[in-house]
């Protein structure tokens, strides 16, 4: 088993919205995708994610709508409204600004200080 | 924050499918996942067991979920609300004496209030309510304070007043409707034709009066009230155009007003127009003729009441300048034109009444909050430990307190549903006392509004009371609470203060209530205990009007009463019959001036305004009035016209002060003419009282044979020996006998007229006497109550000292004393706001002073004394104590 990181605090939203942004997915869909564009690397806490999905529905960042599974069941899939695309525009903008400005300072050698 | 409340509400609306849907998600999470692990080659049972292992608890999650949707509040609402049921109902004596009292102090205040409401803070039924005013004459060094305004002041007026963008006229007055044989007596208001233009509420169908329609012969033409169209003309559009008989004369139905149009008090169904022929617009009656005709204006936009009174006096100084004579008369007379609001005005009367009602209610409502706080905090101290150890345990503070908040509000809710119902029948009591005879008093109604105020106080009560208990828990240090509770110590010194600065309170209020009770009643005694000049038992008194239409010459009109009185004096029972164009008492006090021979004013002595009266049969023997000197008028004096007449005391004191008032000569008018149009004084008669029992100013009073002064209405007066109403059908029959369209109206007796009169004395005597007697008792059970609870909680100390030596007498005697200390507080504090409320009482009092000693002694007595029966039990109980039980009984 590859090895995994611990999610940071309030990055499993920002997770959620990527992951239903590319197509609508059920909770356990949402999982699945987080785990697959992640490559593995970030492992949730499977009871941890539905208070989150509700927690955004809720926010009205994402929208939720009882259809048929693939394996033609009901399930209840979560899309992105307007909002929360407007949402994840931002987080992952700020969230790049600070990983390059991390990546930046956690890289400087001591020729550059 | 807009899109959360919006989510909240989608999930509390359906909430069931909320929860099904929740529980079917996260089923379908573990399945899958359960799936995908067989398929990775786990058996069914492991991999079942394996996923719902990494899952995590399913009712964690489920309660996260919750959260996250916001709905904890109001699980732990809905817990707490099952939690505060349940603790009521384990204590139902609490819960009944708590909502009852909620449920009658909210429901006085529910009853007043409305009553406010509807008279005092709604605004009149018209658009922009507030711009309308009234203008009305005030003489009053002549002891005219009010009166109406002319016909001459509304043609002059009208257009001249910048400040004012519509000025009308209009007069209340009844007429005669209907078809001979099926008349009726309505009452209509006469109007100026842009009197509905002034309001900005007209006709709904058809239309206003006309400038044409304000002279005689062409005003056969009348508006018809909504109730009226929809009585008689079953709502037909077509009424427009159709004749209504009004006195005898028909008249084109021009215009139906809308539903809700209701003008000030007036009861009128029906509109006329306000005729006046070229004689009344001069400016000789200028100053005549005002009584009866009263002003309304709209202000212009931007004007204020400041601008147009500014206006109104600039007016009245240049039109007295071409009159040396008149203007000097005037000024003598403090002459004045009052602009007033037309609401505040019309209810500036009984203002003071409501607000004194008013303040009762809210006493009485703090009285008892003061009772429940007790008790409340009664329950939480001995609850104390309880919530001391829940919060140990790791209960919120949100919690403790949310807690406090959820019990007293359903209390308090409650109580306040309950106190709707009192308040309906409050309601009905207030109408029964006649409280649709003040003014704007048949709009008293409880609505909505009131209603909602009602809930609204019910809520803010609740959290007044829960706000002790709170920082009763909150304050304590809990652990210290669970120690000395559990050593059965007493009672915190702060809550103990608490309870006691509450009796202080509550007994200094009760006094208020009981003195302000004693006052109001004592002035009610004496205002009723005047004499009104006359025997007022066994009077009945009735209303006619006489058109003159059918009734054109004074012979005509005495010919008629002729026939009445004789045809009366047949009747079994009566005893004396008479006529007068206004009985005392009849809400009508109109004066106007009469000279006498003789008599010039001295410089600066201002001219008097007098009663004036046309009698006719045995008037004066009918009313019971008692003869000075001379003799009576006689029917014999209406026939001839004789010019004779009667005075009262007053006037006869006034203008022939210790000589003898007969033979002396009096003209009806303010100037002196020619003898032979002078009245010679035959008798005088004591004083009576026209406009109220209450009335100081002794206006004198003249009385003309009724062929001098007869009016289109009249009061038929008849002394019987029977019981004054049950000779009302048999006057209604005589009438109709004599002239079929003559419809009665305002049968009563005079003692009924004499009570009608005082209900502005009568109302809040009686309010405020009901609230004090509540205001008394629940003190009573609050003073027990504390004391008595102050006792259990001390049993063990009571105990302890009584084993060491101290005498049953010593702890009696401890208790009495702490009594007497809150008493002496109450009573001093309630000593000093009884004094405040007297003096802010004045308005209302009728010869009782703001601070009646008497009624302070005797109210402190009473307060005194229930308050002791209050405080003896629970001392005696005190040094009953057996310090065995005390001390082996404390768990």
């Amino acid at each position: 088993m590859a090895k995994t990181a611990e999610l940071l605090p309030g990055t499993l939203d920002m997770l959620i919205l990527k992951a239903v942004s590319l197509r609508p997915l059920h909770g356990y869909g949402v999982l699945l995708r987080i785990k697959q564009i992640s490559g593995e690397a970030l492992d949730i806490p499977q009871g941890s994610l539905y208070p989150a999905l509700y927690r955004l529905e809720h926010q009205e960042l994402i929208a939720a709508e009882w259809a048929q599974s693939d394996n033609n069941r009901k399930a209840k899939f979560y899309t992105l409204t307007p909002a929360g695309r407007h949402r994840l525009r931002e987080e992952t903008a700020s969230w790049n600004r600070l990983a390059t400005a991390m990546a930046a300072a956690l890289s400087a050698t001591s020729e550059e200080v | 924050m807009l899109g959360g409340l919006r989510s909240l509400w989608r999930v509390l609306s359906r909430r069931r499918s909320f929860e099904a849907g929740m529980t079917e998600e996260l089923r379908f999470h573990i399945e899958e996942y359960t799936q995908d692990l067989i398929r990775s080659g786990l058996s069914p049972q492991e991999a079942e067991r394996q996923a719902r292992i990494e899952f995590g608890g399913v009712n964690t999650v489920q309660e996260e979920c919750r959260e996250a949707r916001r709905l904890h509040l109001f699980d732990a609402l809905g817990r707490e609300s099952r939690y505060a049921v349940r603790l009521l109902r384990k204590s139902p004596g609490f819960t009944i004496t708590a909502t009852l009292t909620i449920a009658l102090c909210l429901g006085a205040n529910l009853t007043i209030f409305a009553v406010m409401d509807s008279i005092l803070l709604r605004p009149l039924p018209f658009p922009e309510a507030d711009r309308l005013v009234t203008v009305y004459n005030s003489y009053p060094k002549a002891g005219v304070e009010r009166d109406g305004s002319s016909i001459t002041n509304y043609y002059e007026r009208r257009g001249q007043i910048p400040a004012f963008s519509s000025l009308s006229l209009y007069r209340n007055a009844t007429a005669i409707v209907g078809e001979s044989g099926f008349t009726e007596r309505e009452q209509v208001v006469q109007v100026t034709p842009e009197f509905f233009s002034t309001l900005g509420l007209g006709p709904m169908l058809g239309r206003a009066f006309t400038e044409r329609e304000t002279s005689y012969q062409t005003d056969n033409v009348v508006i018809l009230s909504d109730a009226y169209w929809r009585q008689h003309f079953n709502s037909d559009p077509g009424a427009i155009g159709r004749q209504l008989r009004m006195d005898g004369n028909p008249s084109t139905i021009v215009g139906i007003l809308p539903p809700g149009f209701r003008f000030l008090s007036s009861e009128a169904k029906l509109f006329s127009p306000l005729s006046s022929n070229p004689e009344a617009r001069s400016p000789q009656n200028r100053h005549s003729g005002g009584n009866s005709k009263h002003m309304i204006a709209r202000l212009a936009s931007e004007a204020t009441l400041g601008l147009a009174q500014a206006q109104i006096d600039a007016q009245n100084a240049a039109l007295g300048a071409d009159n040396p004579k008149e203007q000097s008369f005037l000024s003598d007379a403090g002459f004045r034109s009052v602009v007033a609001g037309l609401h505040a005005d019309h209810v500036a009367g009984i203002r003071p009444v409501l607000l004194w009602m008013q303040a009762g209610a809210i006493a009485l409502l703090l009285i008892g909050a003061v009772n429940l706080m007790n008790l409340l905090l009664v329950r939480a101290n001995g609850r104390m430990k309880e919530v001391a150890v829940r919060q140990a345990l790791g209960a919120s503070r949100l919690h403790v307190v949310s807690e406090a908040f959820v019990e007293t509000t359903f209390l308090t809710m409650g109580g306040g549903l309950l106190g709707l119902a009192v308040g309906a029948a409050g309601i009905q009591l207030l109408a029964a006392l006649g409280a649709d005879r003040l003014p704007l008093g048949s709009n008293i109604a409880l609505d909505a509004r009131s209603a909602a105020a009602a809930f609204v106080g019910a809520l803010l009560l609740g959290v007044l009371l829960a706000a002790p208990i709170v920082w009763l828990n909150l304050r304590g240090h809990s652990t210290a609470t669970i120690r000395s509770e559990a050593r059965g110590a007493t009672s915190s010194r702060a809550a103990q203060r608490l309870r006691h600065a509450f009796i202080v309170a509550q007994i200094a209020l009760a006094l208020v209530l009981l003195s302000g009770a004693g006052i109001l009643g004592l002035s009610l005694e004496r205002a009723m205990a005047v004499s009104p000049g006359f025997r007022p038992g066994h009077v009945l008194t009735s209303q006619i009007s006489v058109p003159w239409s059918s009734y054109r010459t004074w012979p005509d009109r005495v010919a008629f009463n002729e026939k009445l009185l004789r045809q009366l004096a047949t009747q079994p029972g009566v005893a004396a019959t008479g006529i007068v164009n206004n009985v005392p008492l009849s809400g009508r006090s109109g004066k106007s001036a009469a000279a006498v021979k003789g008599h010039s004013r001295r410089a600066g002595e201002a001219p008097r305004g007098h009663f004036a009266y046309g009698v006719d049969g045995d008037y004066f023997a009918a009313m019971g009035f008692s003869l000075r000197e001379g003799r009576f008028l006689t029917a014999s004096d209406s026939r001839r016209a004789g010019r004779v007449c009667v005075v009262d005391e007053d006037f006869a004191r006034y203008y022939w002060p210790g000589t003898s008032a007969l033979g002396q000569l009096v003209f009806n008018g303010p100037d002196v003419k020619d003898d032979s149009e002078a009245y010679t004084v035959v008798g005088v008669v004591g004083n009576v009282k026209q406009a109220g029992l209450t009335d100081e100013v002794a206006q004198g009073a003249v009385y003309y044979p009724y062929a001098m002064r007869s009016d289109e209405n009249l009061f038929v007066v008849i002394r019987t020996s029977l019981p004054p109403e049950s000779l009302a059908m048999a006057l209604q029959r005589t009438v109709r006998q004599i002239d079929p369209d003559l419809p009665l109206s305002d049968v009563r007796s005079m003692e009924s007229r004499i009570t009608d009169s005082l209900i502005a004395y009568r109302s809040p005597a009686l309010t405020v006497a009901i609230f004090s007697v509540v205001a008394v008792l629940l003190t009573a059970i609050g003073t027990y109550g504390v004391l008595s609870y102050a006792v259990t909680q001390r049993r063990r100390e009571i105990g302890l000292r009584m084993a060491l030596g101290a005498r049953p007498g010593q702890i009696r005697a401890q208790f009495l004393a702490l009594a007497m200390r809150l008493l002496g507080a109450g009573i001093a504090a309630g000593l000093v706001g009884a004094w405040i409320a007297g003096e802010s009482m004045r308005a209302l009092l009728f010869h009782v002073p703001p601070v009646h000693l008497a009624t302070l002694i005797g109210s402190v007595a009473l307060i005194g004394l229930v308050a002791l029966g209050a405080c003896l039990i629970p001392s005696y109980r005190a040094a009953r104590i057996s310090p065995m039980e005390a001390l082996a009984g404390d768990q």
